[in-house]
């Protein structure tokens, strides 16, 4: 399948993206509104979306919301917001069976009407959300902010990059602070729902078969007249930065979590951006990478051990979860894992299984409507023209001189660790295996 | 050759009996880029214990054997099949759970070489005493690292209250000492036993074509003799009551978290009447209690509960379980209030409620063949319980009000109940 979309202006700042395909047995549309990172408002953008769910003017409770769902064969509607870079995107979407399959063709209007009311005409009273829901889900937004310490990976990451990005706005916690949760009421809200409908850069995109929905007419009418869109700039990557941190926090766990941030200077736009991404591949991109390669299959010190770069602000995160006294084996592991791939110590084989395996995680984008979505959206944010094919294509020029070139702007900016509390270690049986 | 074939799907399976034994099933995907192949055997981390042949003398395994092998079967005498796979531009993986062991890979390029590579490890182990040895660190942090994890512990903290002997209560993995007793002689045992093609299935999903496909699986699969005994899984003696009510644990949590469990006084079924179940029963938790239960509104608006809240069914022929999960600040009141639901004779149930729960039913699995990794696994799943995937949709249109109400009967009167809590370190209750 060739992967294109119709791009149409519905308005100023808002696109509509259609990709036409008969591939899936569902219809998928998803509404974007891009919003910049910022402490002031991420907060808010966080509860909107948790709010909206809660119903629109056809279906005002959430008990007839979700019947209407079922009726509609369990087609799912899924609000939230989440951070991308240093923006935030409050997401609306909803997926049903194609009627070609359930043969019921009204189903397709009701879909995108109900995400059309959840979004754009929700229940207000007085210029104000409904107190009720704020402050039903304000609290559930608390526990959700409170609940990030559940899962022990997630955290150590998530407060490696806090730690290494203090100051920059990339450090804000997607779901906001629980301090400025207080704050909201039912009006404030409501002030900034209107302010980001008329002013976000806003992506729509639809993929399935788009006959006879009259995507076109998806906007209300005030929303074709908006002045002012806000202009969200790319995110800064520092050029010096001496910021070396060493953290570590406490808690009762029977694992150790260490998460290395390193920095590059080498922005997505640049030509050597595909280098890094090959190199961060090569260094933890899958079980053929360097640190699966000797921390797990040598030297059986973790189940996992992985890297990631985070696009936008040009960040490779290392994470493997370990015994705690393992900690400086494994640190130092790691580095030299990073100084073999500068100084090029790595097989040719080795940077083409890297490459194919990127290669195959792109192709594999046209399989899944998701990702589709998430793609054009990608496209969109850092303003890349190129279609799949071309990505694919300079990524298979990448040779092992951009990989050691790229891979020399990286380095080390924050180590956090993640250690158990004394004495609630069972350090014997964790050292039959050392 | 057999077509099961699905008309309004308009997708089917291919089914092919090689000559080395191996049951192959082709599922065609017309159009889609990623293909997807599971080798699969039904043994799992329950099947600790069997005999040679029906009331034969009980051969016991240590726990974590299924999950150990998995790990091992990836061991090569020149290099790492991880490697090999990565070669041909492959992603390859592993499971298991509680009643099958998985070996898969995804790829868009160079699939017929991919498969035979996996047909060629899955059947030739290597094992050696220091191989073996030096992945227990492994497993000993992956071990770990499902200790920290809270909503890991709550269920089989759960499940350990329910079941007296069956090994569902044991932790699919192993623990620390379990794994240190294994050792080659037990790893080849249970792969001489359980690996047999007889014993295994394999499915294949994507754009792709059967003769291909049937040459590449008979080019890499070894003979295995024809006649290898079809071990006899054993399960000890598990009685219908719970084995308690109340289980609890601490650890570094942001708020409690529960799962509440009825026990199936019910299992011994098989085939599509097991499939039947399966599908009733998670009618009912939906009726009952998803989000548009009033019961869900009802303790939502009360902050009781938040949008972690869930409950579905789980079980195969041997045992079952229904599972009510959720974080709250009060988890006693929660289960209190669950169990004066499933107790009321006059319970929210009514036709309407079944007719949308069916259609919900029958869409999300309309929405789950889009991906190709959800129709080899369920396929799998089901295979294993002696279904076809196709006729799922089905068994479903067949499913009828009367069936939820006597299920309702059936399974949520017994009382047989518990709640499993994990509290925050430090919490004064």
């Amino acid at each position: 399948m060739e992967l294109k979309s119709n791009r149409i202006a519905l308005s100023n700042g808002i696109f509509l993206n259609i990709v036409e395909t008969d591939k899936f047995k569902s219809n998928l549309l998803t509404v974007n509104l891009i919003r910049p990172l910022e402490k002031d408002e991420v907060t808010l953008n966080a509860l909107l979306p948790m709010v909206l769910e809660r119903g629109s003017r056809s279906f005002p409770t959430k008990l007839l919301l979700e019947r209407k769902l079922e009726e509609l064969y369990g087609a799912s509607l899924d609000l939230g917001s989440s951070k991308r870079g240093e923006r935030q995107i409050v997401k609306a979407s909803i997926e049903w069976a194609d009627p070609k399959f359930t043969g019921d063709k009204k189903s397709d209007k009701e879909a995108v009407n109900l995400l059309k009311g959840v979004l754009f005409d929700p229940v207000i009273v007085n210029g104000s959300f409904d107190d009720n829901y704020i402050s039903q889900e304000k609290r559930i937004l608390i526990s959700r902010i409170r609940s990030r310490i559940n899962d022990k990976r997630n955290y150590a990451i998530s407060r490696c990059i806090e730690e290494m990005c203090k100051g920059e706005k990339f450090g804000i916690y997607s779901l906001g602070y629980e301090e400025d949760v207080e704050a909201i009421d039912g009006r404030k809200l409501y002030e900034h729902y209107r302010s980001i409908l008329m002013t976000s850069p806003i992506e729509i995109f639809f993929v399935g078969n788009p006959d006879g929905l009259e995507l076109e007419q998806l906007l209300p009418t005030e929303l074709h007249n908006r002045r002012e869109i806000l202009f969200i700039p790319r995110e800064i990557i520092p050029e010096n930065y001496m910021s070396k941190r060493q953290v570590e926090e406490k808690l009762s766990v029977s694992q150790g979590k260490l998460v290395l941030g390193f920095r590059s200077s080498i922005p997505y736009e640049h030509e050597l951006y595909n280098g890094l991404l090959v190199g961060n591949e090569l260094l933890g991109g899958g079980p053929n990478s360097h640190m699966f390669k000797t921390v797990r299959e040598e030297k059986s010190l973790a189940y996992y051990a992985s890297s990631r770069l985070i696009k936008h602000k040009s960040i490779i995160l290392a994470d493997a979860g370990i015994q705690f006294s393992n900690y400086k084996q494994v640190l130092d592991l790691i580095l030299d894992q990073v100084s073999r791939l500068k100084s090029g110590d790595f097989s040719d084989e080795d940077l083409q299984i890297a490459k194919k395996s990127l290669e195959n995680s792109g192709r594999s984008i046209v399989d899944s409507n998701q990702m589709i979505s998430e793609f054009f959206l990608g496209k969109v944010i850092s303003k890349d023209e190129r279609n799949l094919e071309d990505m694919l294509g300079d990524l298979e020029k990448t040779d092992r001189d951009k990989v050691i070139s790229a891979m020399d702007t990286v380095t080390l900016d924050t180590i956090y660790f993640l250690n158990g509390k004394e004495g609630e270690t069972d350090e014997e049986n964790l050292e039959q295996y050392s | 050759m057999k077509r099961i074939w699905n008309n309004i799907l308009d997708e089917g399976l291919i089914h092919l009996q090689l000559e080395n034994g191996i049951n192959l099933y082709y599922y065609p995907k017309k159009g889609f880029t990623k293909k997807y192949a599971i080798f699969s055997t039904s043994f799992g981390s329950n099947h600790t214990s069997f005999t040679e042949k029906p009331n034969g003398k009980i051969i016991k395994l240590p726990n974590g054997t299924a999950h150990f092998l998995e790990h091992k079967l990836f061991e090569d005498p020149d290099r790492n099949i991880f490697e090999r796979f990565a070669k041909y531009g492959a992603n390859v993986n592993a499971y298991t759970n509680f009643d099958q062991t998985s070996y898969l890979f995804s790829t868009s390029d160079n699939f017929y070489d991919s498969l035979s590579l996996l047909v060629e490890f899955v059947q030739n182990p290597y094992l050696t005493d220091e191989n073996i040895e030096k992945e227990k660190g492994i497993i000993g942090q992956e071990i770990q690292m499902y200790r920290d994890n809270p909503r890991w512990r709550v269920y089989f903290n759960c499940l350990s209250a329910m079941y007296h002997n069956h090994p569902v209560k044991d932790d699919i993995a192993g623990t620390i000492d379990s794994i240190r007793e294994i050792y080659k002689e037990d790893l080849l045992l249970a792969y001489n036993r359980f690996y047999h093609p007889s014993n295994m299935v394999l499915f294949v999903v994507g754009d792709l074509e059967l003769d291909r496909i049937a040459e590449a699986v008979n080019k890499a699969s070894r003979r295995f003799p024809a006649d290898a005994g079809t071990p006899v899984k054993y399960y000890p003696e598990e009685p219908a009551v719970v084995r308690q009510n109340f289980i609890e644990d601490y650890m570094s949590t942001s708020k409690p978290l529960f799962y509440i469990g009825f026990k199936d006084t019910d299992p011994g079924k098989t085939g599509k009447a097991s499939v039947k179940k399966d599908i009733v029963t998670n009618m009912l938790l939906d009726i009952l209690l998803s989000e548009s239960s009033e019961f869900y509104q009802d303790i939502y608006s009360q902050g009781l509960i938040d949008s972690s809240f869930g409950a579905y069914y789980s079980g195969k022929s041997d045992y079952g379980q229904s599972m009510i999960v959720g974080q709250s600040d009060d988890p006693k009141r929660v289960y209190q209030l669950v169990v004066e639901l499933m107790s009321n004779k006059t319970s929210p149930l009514n036709e309407d409620a079944f007719l949308r729960a069916k259609k919900k039913e029958m869409g999300r699995f309309l929405m789950g063949l889009n991906s190709v990794e959800f129709i080899a696994n369920n396929l799998t799943d089901l295979y294993f319980q002696g279904f076809y995937l196709m006729d799922y949709l089905d068994l479903l249109s067949e499913t009828t009000f009367e069936d939820l109400l006597e299920r309702f009967e059936r399974h949520f009167s017994s009382g047989e109940s518990v709640l499993s809590v994990i509290w925050p370190e430090g919490m004064v209750k």
